[in-house]
């Protein structure tokens, strides 16, 4: 087995550990320490969850984009394996994100959905991760598959500065960056239960890339294993 | 596998255990109620009532100009109908300047309820001494709810797998002996 295996399953559970440990006080901090927003109210308590999830949507595919680069290079499968987990993850925190937006803009904008620059490049994104996890399925030779799906992630890699700048390029909807230059927007009660909450996310998207990576790494090892027995056999 | 449930089962009950502080923290600090299930419990203490400003019940009296910090709301003492589908609850204010405080605005009210006058009920008012936002908790509980617990199933699941997947690895390997002897 890979030591860079035997590292992540060695590891992993302190990364889970911290991730929970942020997430509960940050949660703690956020739905009962903060005060609510003078225009949206309590509604505003979403923000400690979605803007994490959001980020993090952002870091699963920075971590794709990366990974298939560096997969191109050296041509290591288990580095196609972590590209691999990152997408499904990805799939995931942007899901999660898209929908706690969604339940957020009903009481703020008053619609579930909107044609915003913001919503439509993240949607896209969404896309993407999900046709990069088609494209795996459609392909059986696994050297083919992950060298198809990195140049996909590569160039679909275009969509990620387009959400990140959207609401600056364009007039949006969406509340421009919290977090730029020109200063930090938030009080410091919402700013701390809400960088808690981000670094929480954050490590725990980190376990859960150690814990996939090690799932799709096994299942090859174990067809591996199985296809040398039944090789054996045959002979 | 048996360290994975057990895990999780302790993950559970931690979760079950900050549901119950968050459902205590929404009974005490977020909770509203009706006029008319104020009038039907009277509850003692302070609560939340929660309700429509009736048209043309609004009195608003400036209080006396005292010596307060620049910045400050000025205080004021009102009187007014809070009303839901069933029920009018008179209502007296004495706190600071609200802008939300008009006619025919769903406010939430904080305060007691007083104890009944000479004329029995009858005589009940509302003593609110805060306006609060109008609760979406609902909104909050939803987005939470949404992404919290397919993230738990997800990584439970993924937890799952990988444990079953080792155990499976370990096993194939135990047989190869028997690879060798068919060789």
């Amino acid at each position: 087995m890979s030591r860079y295996i035997l590292w992540l399953r060695k590891y992993q559970g302190w990364f889970g550990l911290a991730g929970g440990l942020c997430m509960t006080i940050g949660l703690y901090l956020g739905l009962v320490k903060s005060p609510p927003d003078y225009y949206q109210g309590e509604v505003v308590r979403i923000m400690y969850l979605h803007v994490p999830l959001a980020q993090t949507s952002l870091f699963a595919y920075a971590t794709l984009f990366i990974s298939s680069i560096w997969y191109l290079w050296k041509r290591d499968p288990l580095i196609d394996n972590a590209a691999h987990a990152a997408a499904g993850l990805g799939v995931f925190f942007t899901s999660a994100a898209l929908v706690t937006g969604s339940i957020w803009a009903k009481p703020t904008w008053n619609t579930w959905w909107t044609w915003d620059p913001r919503l439509v490049s993240f949607t896209v994104l969404l896309l993407i991760l999900i046709g990069y996890l088609m494209l795996r399925m459609f392909i059986d030779e696994p050297e083919r598959q992950a060298r198809f799906a990195a140049i996909l992630a590569i160039v679909g890699g275009v969509d990620l500065p387009i959400v990140k700048f959207s609401v600056e390029w364009w007039r949006t909807l969406h509340q421009p960056l919290s977090v730029s230059p020109r200063g930090i927007s938030y009080s410091s009660d919402m700013l701390t239960p809400l960088l808690i909450m981000a670094i929480g996310v954050s490590l725990l998207f980190a376990y859960m890339l150690m814990v996939r990576t090690q799932l799709l790494y096994l299942r090859q090892l174990l067809e591996a294993k199985k296809g040398r027995l039944l090789s054996r056999v045959q002979l | 596998m048996r360290g994975l449930y057990l895990r999780w089962a302790g993950i559970i009950g931690i979760a079950l255990v900050i549901a119950w502080l968050a459902a205590q923290h929404y009974d005490r600090a977020v909770k509203t109620i009706t006029p008319g299930q104020l009038l039907q419990t009277r509850p003692v203490g302070t609560v939340r009532v929660i309700g429509l400003v009736q048209a043309g019940s609004l009195r608003v009296t400036p209080q006396e100009e005292t010596t307060t910090p620049p910045h400050t709301p000025a205080m004021i003492l009102a009187d007014f109908e809070l009303a839901d589908q069933q029920e009018r609850l008179p209502v007296h204010y004495d706190g600071p300047a609200d802008d939300n405080l008009r006619e025919l605005k769903t406010l939430v009210v904080v305060g007691h309820l007083t104890p009944d006058g000479p004329d029995g009920p009858a005589g009940r008012r509302f003593e609110a001494h805060e306006f609060d936002l109008l609760p979406n908790y609902g909104f909050i509980t939803a987005a939470y709810l949404l992404a919290l617990i397919p993230m738990g199933l997800f990584l439970f699941g993924m937890e799952r797998r990988v444990a079953l997947l080792y155990t499976v690895i370990k096993e194939t390997t135990t047989y190869q002996p028997e690879r060798d002897a068919v060789e």
